[in-house]
C-alpha cells in the first residue's frame, strides 16, 4: 500500500487559505522587481552585465550544448557473465575439421578467436594432404561470414519457418513416387547412410516401403560439376571397379601428364601436391622428370621439365603415340589413333617412362573413357598398377556418372520425377537451361544451397544448409581414411545441415551429430581396433583424421588383372578429330568449378599462371594473336580485345589474352566464372559452362570445336604482373640444369656475387670482391646474436599455386580492392608470386654474365636485345617465386622514411609502424622489390568499394584478424613476417622456459605452404631448416648485390633437363 | 666613386627622372585596376579554385585519387614539386648572387624575380604536403619535442633535410624580399591619399624614415642577406635532388644529381622570370626599365645553364653505359627507347637542342622567340623532373612490378590549379606592391642634368613650377 502521509510545507498550505493559493501561482515566491530593474536607466547601464557579456554567455552556451550533443558513441565492450571454459580472450584455439565441398577434400586446423574462426590451415596429421590446402580451403572462411548467405529457409522465394517447411515438405516428400536425390559426390559415411535410407524409403515411409522400391543408386544420382567420368567409365571397364585409383606421385621418377593438371584442377590434385613435390628436390637420390603434353598453359605446365603444346584433339593420339612407344619395348600390340606428331619429345618421354618402369605415373585430362582406357593400359604396361597407382585403395571424391546425369535429366524431363532434392551442386549453373527446364517438370523441388544460386533461385523450397564452419561432418575420402568435420561456431543465421533436414523429414529427430556418432560407433569404430569408443571419438575429434584398415586387401594374391580393352579404344582414339580452333576448357586454382567464385578474396587471387584476377577469357597463342591484330601487351590503358567464342550454336563474348606457351590452333576458357560477388550486381566473367559438350550418352567433354570471331570493343583487364619475362635478370632469378647442378660446383650455377673491386692484379684486371666488402654500413647486430627470423624460399618446390597469399590474405586483413584497382596496380597482397617466362632471346647458359651476353646476342645491339627480351618464347620455361618483404638489414625504405616509421627490429625484422606513417611512400619508391602497399582510400568505409570489401560491414568484418591492426588509409603496409605469430610462440617458449622450437612459429605462408617451399625459421638458429636452406650450395639472395642485406633467402631452381635439352 | 665606362650602355633607357620613375611604377597601385587586370584575375582565380576543389577532393578521398600505383609511388606531384622549387630558384639567385657580384643591372628584374620565387616555393611546398597520406600528421616531420615517447624525426631521411632546406629558403627569400620592399612601401606611404591605404602601406613600410642611417643599414641588412641566400640558392635544390641520389633506384642513384639539379633550376627559373618579364614589361610599359639587355643576359645565363644541363644528361647516359651495372644501363636504355622515350626525347628537344638556338644573337634578342623559348625550356624542364621521377622507378629492378603511370584528371587539375592560384598571387602583387624595386632604380639612374640644359624654359617651369 502506497505511503499515504502528506507533510506540508507550513501552516499556511495546511491552511490553504486564499493568500497562499494567490502566491502558489507565482513561480517565485518572492516579488520580482522585473520591471523597476528595467525602467531604472541607471541601474541597467552599470549593471555588470553588459550586452556583449549576455552574447558571450550566449555563444559559449551554444557552443557547450552543441559539444555535449556531440559526444562519441560509446561502444561497450560486455565481459563474460560466464567464461566458457576453452574461450580465453586474446588466446587463438584450433580444432580440427574437414573441408569438402564435393570436389576438393581437405583436413584442416580452424583457428577460433573468441569464438569465431578466422583461419584455416592444412592439417598435418593426415597422411593424404600432409598439412597442404589449396587457395579456396583457407579463404573459405571469408565466405562463412558472407552476407549473401541465406539467412532463413524459403518456400516460393518467402522466407518461412523450419516448422512450415517441416510440415510441408513431409507431407509432399510422402506424397512424391518418384523421389530423386541429386548430389556431389559423396565422401560422407554419415551423409551416406542417411540418404541412402531416405531416398531407398525405409525411414521415410517405413509404414509402405513397397511403394517406392528403388534402390539407392537409382535415386541417390551423383554429379560433379567437373566429370570424371571418363576415368572412371574407364576403370569400371579395366579393372571391374568404377573407383578412381590413388596415385603415390612421391614414388614417381617419371611422371607423363597428357592434359591433366594434376597440381591444380585435376581429381585430388591437393593430395598429389606433396608428393610430386617431394620429389622435386634436386639434392635427394633423384628427382623426378616430369613431362606435359598440353594445350593451354596450366599450373601443373608450368612445372614440367617438358612441356609440350598439343591441341586437345591430339590427347588420345599422344597417349596412343606413348603407348604404342612403350608397347614397342615391352613386346605388347600396337594401337591405332596414334598422332604422328611430336616424335621427338614423345621418344624422350617413352624412353624415360620405359627407364622408369613401376616408377613412373602416366596421367590424362581427357575425360575421354577410351582414352582413360589406353592410359589404363599404359600404366598397366609400365608396371605402375600397385606401385604408384593404387585401384584397391580407391579415392572416392569423384563418383559421379555422365550417363546417370544424362538419365536423370530424361526423367524430370518426361515428369516422372516428382521430388527432386539438391544437395551441394548448382546444376542449373553448370547444365543450364535444359536442367533448368527439366526442373520446372518436377512438382515437388528442394535445394540446399547456402546462397540464393542458380538452381535455389528455381527450387521451391529452399533449405539452407549450414556453412561447413558450422556443422558436424564425416568423410571417408580414400578407403581407409577417415576423419571429422566440427562446427567452430553457432549456426550464424536461421539455417540448418541437410542432413538433419533429411533425418527430420524422415521423422527421425535424431541430431546430425548423434546419427555421426551412432554411425562411428558401428561401422568405423570396429574396424579402428581401439578398445573404447568414447577414447576412440575423443581422439578422432581432436587428431581430425584417422586411419583405419581398409578392406582386407593382401597384394601378393591380387594382381591387378588388366582387362580394358586397348584396341577399341584405340580405334575410337582414331577417330577423333579435331576442326577449327579448338577449346579446352579449364579450371582456376582460386574459382575452381565454380565453389570460389563468390569469394572475393579468390577473385582477387591472380591466376597462377596469367596472373589476372577478376575475370575469365579467351586464352591464346600470342602469335596467332599478333597475326589477327590483337593487342598482346595488355595494362592499365591497354584494354583487351573483344571476341566472340561460338561452340554449338552457343556464343560468348570474352576478352582474349596472349598466353605464351598455348598450343597455335587453340584457346582456352576458364569454367566457374559468371557468378556476382560479394554486393556486387554485375556478374564477375561470363559462364563458360554451355561450352561444355554432352553426347547423346550424356558423356561430357571439354574440349570443343569453336568459331572465334572479333567483335568491336575492348575489355579492361585486371592483372597484377604486366611484364612477363625477367629480362635476363640472373640475379633475381638463378635456374640451372640438373647435370649442371650434380657434375657442377656452386659457381656453375649458383656464382657469389661480387664486384670490381677498382683495384688491378698482376694482369691489369680488377680483382672482384664480395659484395659484403663494399658494404656502407657495419653488419647489422641481428647477424649471429639472438633471433634473426627469415626464410628460406625453394623455387623447385614451389609449384605457384597460391595458396600462401590467399592464407597472407586472411591472416594479416589484407583489404579486398576489386578489379578497377587491381586494372590500376594497386592490389594489396603482401605477398605475390612473381610468374616469369622465359624469353627467347635470353642468354640462358650465361648465368653469371647476362649483361655482356645480351649485348652480343641481338644484332640490334643492346637496346634491340632488351625489346626483345620483352616477348615471351612461343612455349616458355616457367618460373614461379613467392616475393614479399625480404626485411632487408640494410633496407631502403628504414632510411628515407622521415618519421622513423619503419624500422629494424634487434630480430632482423623490418618493422611498419602504420600509426606512425605519414603516408610519403618513399619508402616504397626506394623498396627494389616493389613488395610496400599503400592505402590508396580507406577501404574499410569508401564507397568504391563497399560492394567488394566483405569488411565493410560488421558480419564481413567478423573474420578479421584481432591481432592485426586494420591499416588506416595513407598509411605504407607489407609483409611483417606474421609478426603477431612470431610473439606468440616466443612467448610460448618462454612460459614452457625453452628456446624457441623450430618449426613451432610459422607465418601464415609457411604454414599453408604444404610443399615445403617456404620454409620460415629462426636463421641464427644453426639447427633450424631455414638456416640449413640459406646455408645450401642453391641458395642465394635476389639482387643481393644492391647491397640490402635480405634475410629471405631462395634456393636456385634446378631443372630435370640436360644443359642444352631443349 | 661610382665609375662607368663610357661605352657601357645605360641600364634604363631615356631620360626619365626621379619622379617619373615612382610615378610610373606606382601607377598601377594608385590607380583603380584595369580592365586586363580584372579580366586575368578571374580567368586565374577560376583556375585556382578548381585546383583548391581538387586538392579537397584528393583530401577528402585519398592518394587514390590519383594515378599512382604499387610501382609508381611519386609522379606528378613531386615533379611539379621539383619544378616549382627550381622555377623558384631564379629570384635568389637574382636578387642574391648578382647583387653579390655587383650586377647591377639585376635591379630592374629583381623584384619580380623574388616574387616570383616566393610564389613558385609557395606552390612547390604544397605539393609534399598534400602528397602525403596523411597529411593531418604533416607535423611530425618537425623535430618538435612531443609526447610520443621518444620518437624523434629520422636525421637519415632525404626527406626530412627537404623540410629544412625548403623551409629556410622559404624564410629567408620572403624577408630578404621584404626587406627590399620597404623603403618602396614607404613612399607609396608616403604619397597616399586614401587613409586605408595609407595605414596599410604604412604598417609595411615599418616606420621607414628614409635617412642616411636606414639607407645604410638597408644597404647592409642586404648584403648580409645576400650572403646567407646565396649558399642557399645551391643547397636548396642540391638536397631536392638527394631525394633521388640516396635511393637505391636505378635512375635516381646518381652522384652528379646535386649540381645538375641546380643548373637545371636555374635554368628553368630565368625561364619563367622570361616568360613573367616578357608580358609584365609590355601591359605595364616597363620598356624603359627591362631591357632587351635584359632579355639577352638572361638569355646567356640560360644558354650557360642549359648546356650544363645537356653535359649532365649525357654523362648520365655514358656513365650508365661505362659502369657495366645491368640495371643502371638498363634504366637509361628504357628512358631514351622505352615506353617513356616519348617524354625523355620531348626533354631533350627543349632543354638541351633548343637553348643553343640562343647562340644568335638575333634569336636571343627577339622578344617573341625568347617568350616562346621559356615556354619550351618550362615544358622540358616539367618533363626532365618527370623522366626522372616516373621512368626510373617504373621499371626498377624486379620485372614482376613493372607498370606505367597514367594521371588521373585530379593529377592535372591540381597542378593546373598551381599555375592559377600562382597566377593569382602574382597578379595581386603586380597590382599592390611596387613591381619594380624603384628606389633601387633610382641609384642607376644617369643623371648628368644634360636633359636641362637643353631644355627651354617653357618646359621647365612646366616640369618644375613655381609655387607662389
Amino acid at each position: 500500500m502506497a505511503n499515504s502521509t502528506k507533510y506540508w510545507k507550513g501552516l499556511e498550505q495546511l491552511d490553504n487559505d486564499s493568500s497562499f493559493v494567490d502566491a502558489n501561482k507565482n513561480e517565485f515566491a518572492e516579488d520580482l522587481p522585473v520591471a523597476d530593474f528595467l525602467q531604472d536607466q541607471e541601474t541597467l547601464e552599470g549593471g555588470s552585465t553588459s550586452r556583449r557579456d549576455f552574447l558571450k554567455y550566449l555563444g559559449f552556451g551554444v557552443a557547450a550544448a552543441s559539444l555535449a550533443a556531440c559526444e562519441t558513441p560509446v561502444t561497450k565492450a560486455i565481459p563474460y557473465l560466464n567464461k566458457p571454459e576453452e574461450v580465453t580472450p586474446g588466446v587463438a584455439n584450433f580444432y580440427a575439421s574437414t573441408y569438402y565441398d564435393g570436389s576438393d577434400y581437405c583436413p584442416v586446423l580452424v583457428k577460433t578467436r573468441e569464438g569465431r574462426p578466422i583461419f584455416v590451415k592444412g592439417n598435418s596429421a593426415s597422411t593424404l594432404t600432409h598439412g597442404e590446402v589449396n587457395a579456396r580451403v583457407n579463404a573459405s572462411v571469408l565466405s562463412l561470414y558472407d552476407n549473401n548467405r541465406l539467412k532463413s529457409p524459403m518456400i516460393g522465394g518467402k522466407a518461412t519457418t523450419w516448422a512450415s517447411i517441416d510440415n510441408r515438405l513431409t507431407k509432399e516428400l510422402k506424397e512424391a513416387k518418384n523421389l530423386k536425390v541429386l548430389t556431389h559426390s559423396l565422401i560422407s559415411p554419415s551423409t551416406k547412410s542417411i540418404l541412402d535410407g531416405f531416398a531407398n524409403g525405409s525411414n521415410l515411409m517405413s509404414e509402405d516401403a513397397e511403394v517406392n522400391p528403388v534402390s539407392m543408386a537409382n535415386n541417390v544420382v551423383s554429379y560433379d560439376a567437373i566429370s570424371y567420368s571418363g576415368i572412371l567409365d574407364a576403370n569400371e571397364g579395366s579393372f571391374n571397379k568404377r573407383v578412381l585409383p590413388t596415385y603415390n606421385f612421391a614414388a614417381a621418377k617419371s611422371v607423363v601428364s597428357v592434359g591433366a593438371d594434376f597440381l591444380s584442377g585435376w581429381l585430388d590434385a591437393l593430395q598429389y601436391n606433396v608428393g610430386y613435390t617431394s620429389t622435386r628436390n634436386p639434392e635427394g637420390e633423384w628427382m623426378s622428370k616430369h613431362y606435359q603434353f598440353e594445350s593451354n598453359m596450366s599450373l601443373t605446365g608450368t612445372n614440367a621439365d617438358v612441356r609440350v603444346p598439343i591441341k586437345p584433339s591430339e590427347m588420345g593420339g599422344v597417349i596412343a603415340a606413348i603407348y604404342n612407344g612403350v608397347a614397342a619395348k615391352v613386346g605388347g600390340a600396337s594401337v591405332k589413333g596414334a598422332t604422328k606428331n611430336y616424335t621427338v619429345r614423345v621418344k624422350s618421354a617413352v624412353a624415360h617412362l620405359l627407364a622408369n618402369k613401376g616408377e613412373s605415373i602416366v596421367v590424362c585430362g581427357s575425360n575421354d573413357s577410351n582414352v582413360q582406357t589406353l592410359v589404363n593400359g599404359l600404366n598397366n604396361m609400365l608396371g605402375n598398377y600397385g606401385k604408384t597407382i593404387n585401384i584397391d585403395k580407391a579415392s572416392h571424391s569423384k563418383q559421379g556418372s555422365d550417363a546417370k546425369v544424362a538419365a536423370l535429366i530424361k526423367e524430370m524431363e518426361s515428369g516422372k520425377v516428382d521430388a527432386l532434392l539438391i544437395y551441394g551442386v548448382d546444376p542449373v549453373y553448370t547444365l543450364g537451361d535444359r536442367f533448368k527446364k527439366a526442373l520446372g517438370k518436377v512438382k515437388t523441388t528442394v535445394s540446399f544451397a547456402t546462397k540464393m544460386d542458380d538452381t535455389a533461385s528455381a527450387c521451391k523450397f529452399v533449405c539452407p544448409d549450414n556453412h561447413w564452419l558450422e556443422s558436424w561432418n564425416d568423410a571417408n575420402p580414400v578407403d581407409g581414411h577417415y576423419s571429422l568435420g566440427q562446427p567452430t561456431i553457432s549456426p550464424l543465421f536461421d539455417t540448418r545441415q541437410a542432413q538433419e533436414s533429411i533425418l527430420k523429414w524422415s521423422g527421425n529427430n535424431a541430431s546430425y551429430y548423434d546419427f555421426i556418432k551412432a554411425e562411428w560407433e558401428q561401422n568405423i569404430f570396429p574396424k579402428s581396433g581401439a578398445v573404447m569408443f568414447a577414447d576412440f571419438w575423443n581422439k578422432v575429434l581432436h587428431d581430425g583424421v584417422v586411419e583405419v584398415a581398409a578392406a582386407p586387401v593382401a597384394e601378393e594374391v591380387m594382381p591387378i588383372a588388366f582387362a580394358g580393352d586397348v584396341n577399341a579404344a584405340g580405334n575410337a582414339v582414331a577417330k577423333i578429330k579435331g576442326s577449327g580452333t579448338e577449346l579446352m576448357l579449364y579450371i582456376k586454382e582460386g574459382i575452381g568449378n565454380g565453389v570460389g567464385a563468390d569469394n572475393p578474396i579468390l577473385q582477387e587471387l591472380p591466376d597462377p599462371v596469367s596472373k589476372i584476377t577478376w575475370d575469365n577469357y579467351v586464352t591464346m597463342n600470342p602469335a596467332e594473336m599478333k597475326e589477327a591484330g590483337y593487342n598482346t601487351v595488355l595494362g592499365q590503358e591497354n584494354p583487351a580485345n573483344l571476341l566472340s567464342v561460338t561452340v554449338n550454336g552457343k556464343s560468348l563474348e570474352l576478352p582474349v589474352i596472349g598466353q605464351p606457351g598455348q598450343a597455335r590452333g587453340t584457346i582456352g576458357i576458364a569454367l566457374g566464372y559468371g557468378k556476382s560477388v560479394g554486393k556486387m550486381t554485375e556478374p564477375t566473367g561470363k559462364n563458360a559452362y554451355p561450352f561444355v559438350g554432352i553426347d547423346k550418352k550424356g558423356n561430357v567433354s571439354y574440349v570443343a570445336n569453336a568459331t572465334v570471331t572479333a567483335v568491336e570493343g575492348e575489355y579492361p583487364i585486371a592483372a597484377t604482373q604486366t611484364h612477363q619475362t625477367v629480362m635476363g635478370r640472373d640475379s633475381i632469378i638463378r635456374e640451372t640444369t640438373l647435370d649442371v647442378f650434380k657434375n657442377g660446383t656452386k659457381d656453375d650455377y649458383n656464382p657469389a656475387f661480387t664486384l670490381l673491386s677498382g683495384k688491378t692484379d698482376e694482369h691489369g684486371h680488377q680483382k672482384a670482391k664480395p659484395i659484403k666488402e663494399f658494404d656502407l654500413w657495419g653488419d647489422h647486430p641481428v647477424k649471429e646474436v639472438g633471433h634473426r627470423w627469415g626464410m628460406s624460399i625453394d623455387m623447385n618446390l614451389c609449384t605457384g599455386c597460391g595458396a600462401c597469399i590467399t592464407a597472407c590474405n586472411v591472416e594479416n586483413n589484407v583489404p579486398v580492392v576489386g578489379k578497377d584497382e587491381v586494372r590500376r596496380g594497386r592490389e594489396m597482397h603482401w605477398l605475390r608470386i612473381d610468374r616469369y617466362y622465359s624469353s627467347e632471346h635470353e642468354p640462358l647458359a650465361a648465368i653469371g654474365d647476362t649483361h655482356g651476353a645480351t649485348m652480343e646476342a641481338s644484332e640490334t645491339g643492346a637496346i634491340g636485345a632488351y625489346t626483345e627480351m620483352e616477348n615471351p618464347a612461343d612455349n616458355p620455361r616457367v618460373v614461379h617465386q613467392p616475393m614479399m618483404c625480404q626485411h632487408c638489414n640494410h633496407a631502403g625504405c628504414e632510411t628515407v622514411c622521415p618519421v622513423a616509421a619503419t624500422t629494424h627490429s634487434n630480430e632482423g625484422l623490418n618493422m611498419m609502424a602504420y600509426n606512425r606513417c605519414i603516408g610519403t611512400r618513399y619508402c616504397a619508391n626506394n623498396c627494389a622489390y616493389k613488395v610496400r602497399r599503400f592505402n590508396w582510400f580507406n577501404y574499410m568505409a569508401y564507397s568504391k568499394f563497399s560492394e567488394i570489401n566483405p569488411s565493410q560491414d560488421d558480419l564481413g568484418r567478423m573474420v578479421l584478424n584481432p591481432d592485426v591492426v586494420v591499416r588506416a588509409r595513407g598509411v605504407m603496409e607489407k609483409c611483417s613476417l606474421c609478426v603477431q605469430n612470431i610473439q606468440a610462440g616466443k612467448l610460448e617458449a618462454k612460459k614452457a622456459g625453452t628456446p624457441v622450437v623450430d618449426g613451432s612459429i610459422q607465418t601464415a605462408c609457411s604454414s599453408a605452404c604444404g610443399s615445403g617451399a617456404i620454409v620460415f625459421g629462426d636463421l641464427n638458429d644453426k639447427e633450424s631448416a631455414a638456416r640449413s636452406g640459406m646455408d645450401n650450395d642453391r641458395a642465394y639472395r635476389v639482387i643481393e648485390e644492391v647491397g640490402q642485406d635480405t634475410n629471405i633467402y631462395y634456393q636456385t631452381k634446378v631443372r630435370n633437363l640436360k644443359q642444352n635439352e631443349a | 666613386m661610382h665609375k662607368e665606362a663610357s661605352i657601357r650602355e645605360p641600364l634604363v633607357l631615356g631620360t626619365p627622372t626621379y619622379s617619373d620613375i615612382t610615378n610610373e611604377v606606382l601607377h598601377t597601385i594608385e590607380n583603380k585596376p584595369t580592365k586586363l587586370w580584372k579580366l586575368l584575375m578571374v580567368i586565374a582565380t577560376i583556375i585556382a579554385l578548381w585546383g583548391v576543389g581538387c586538392i579537397l577532393y584528393l583530401l577528402g578521398v585519398g592518394i587514390g585519387s590519383w594515378g599512382l600505383n604499387k610501382t609508381v609511388g611519386w609522379a606528378w606531384d613531386i615533379t611539379n614539386f621539383v619544378w616549382w622549387v627550381g622555377i623558384g630558384h631564379a629570384g635568389t639567385l637574382i636578387s642574391a648572387v648578382l647583387l653579390l657580384f655587383r650586377q647591377k643591372w639585376r635591379m630592374a628584374i629583381n623584384r619580380p624575380a623574388e616574387a616570383m620565387t616566393i610564389f613558385a616555393v609557395f606552390m612547390a611546398g604544397l605539393f609534399p604536403m598534400i602528397h602525403m597520406g596523411r597529411i593531418w600528421m604533416a607535423y611530425w616531420v618537425l623535430p618538435i619535442p612531443n609526447q610520443f615517447g621518444s620518437l624523434w624525426v629520422n636525421f637519415n631521411s632525404p626527406l626530412l633535410w627537404d623540410v629544412f632546406a625548403i623551409s629556410t629558403y622559404l624564410s629567408v627569400s620572403l624577408v630578404f624580399w621584404y626587406i627590399g620592399l620597404i623603403p618602396d612601401f614607404a613612399t607609396i606611404r608616403d604619397r597616399a591619399s586614401r587613409p586605408v591605404q595609407k595605414l596599410m602601406y604604412g604598417l609595411m613600410a615599418f616606420g621607414w624614415s628614409g635617412n642616411a642611417k636606414a639607407w645604410q643599414r638597408f644597404e647592409e641588412v642586404s648584403l648580409v642577406l645576400a650572403g646567407l641566400a646565396t649558399p642557399l640558392v645551391f643547397s636548396v635544390h642540391s638536397i631536392v635532388s638527394m631525394d633521388f641520389a640516396t635511393s637505391v633506384i636505378p635512375g635516381w642513384h646518381t652522384t652528379i644529381f646535386p649540381p645538375y639539379f641546380v643548373a637545371g633550376a636555374v635554368f628553368s627559373g630565368f625561364a619563367m622570370v622570361q616568360t613573367l618579364m616578357l608580358i609584365v614589361r609590355k601591359v605595364m610599359h616597363l620598356e624603359k626599365y627591362v631591357t632587351i639587355k635584359h632579355i639577352e643576359y638572361m638569355n646567356l645565363v640560360i644558354i650557360v645553364t642549359g648546356s650544363i644541363v645537356g653535359v649532365a644528361y649525357l654523362t648520365e647516359l655514358f656513365i650508365s653505359y661505362y659502369s657495366g651495372v645491368e640495371y643502371e644501363s638498363y634504366a637509361f636504355i628504357n628512358r631514351f627507347s622505352g615506353p617513356y622515350a616519348w617524354a625523355y626525347w620531348c626533354m631533350m628537344t627543349c632543354n638541351v637542342v633548343s637553348p643553343h638556338l640562343f647562340w644568335s644573337k638575333k634569336l636571343r634578342t627577339n622578344l617573341a622567340f625568347t617568350f616562346f623559348m621559356s615556354i619550351i625550356v618550362n615544358i622540358g624542364m616539367w618533363f626532365e623532373r618527370f623522366v626522372i621521377i616516373v621512368t626510373s622507378i617504373h621499371r626498377d629492378y624486379l620485372p614482376s612490378s613493372w607498370s606505367m603511370f597514367y594521371p588521373t584528371w585530379v593529377d592535372i587539375g591540381i597542378f593546373v590549379g598551381t599555375l592559377g592560384i600562382f597566377s593569382v598571387f602574382y597578379l595581386l602583387f603586380l597590382k599592390y606592391f611596387p613591381v619594380l624595386a624603384f628606389n633601387e632604380v633610382k641609384t642607376i639612374l644617369k643623371s648628368s642634368g644634360e636633359q636641362y640644359k637643353n631644355m627651354s624654359d617653357e618646359e621647365f617651369k612646366k616640369l618644375h613650377p613655381v609655387k607662389k
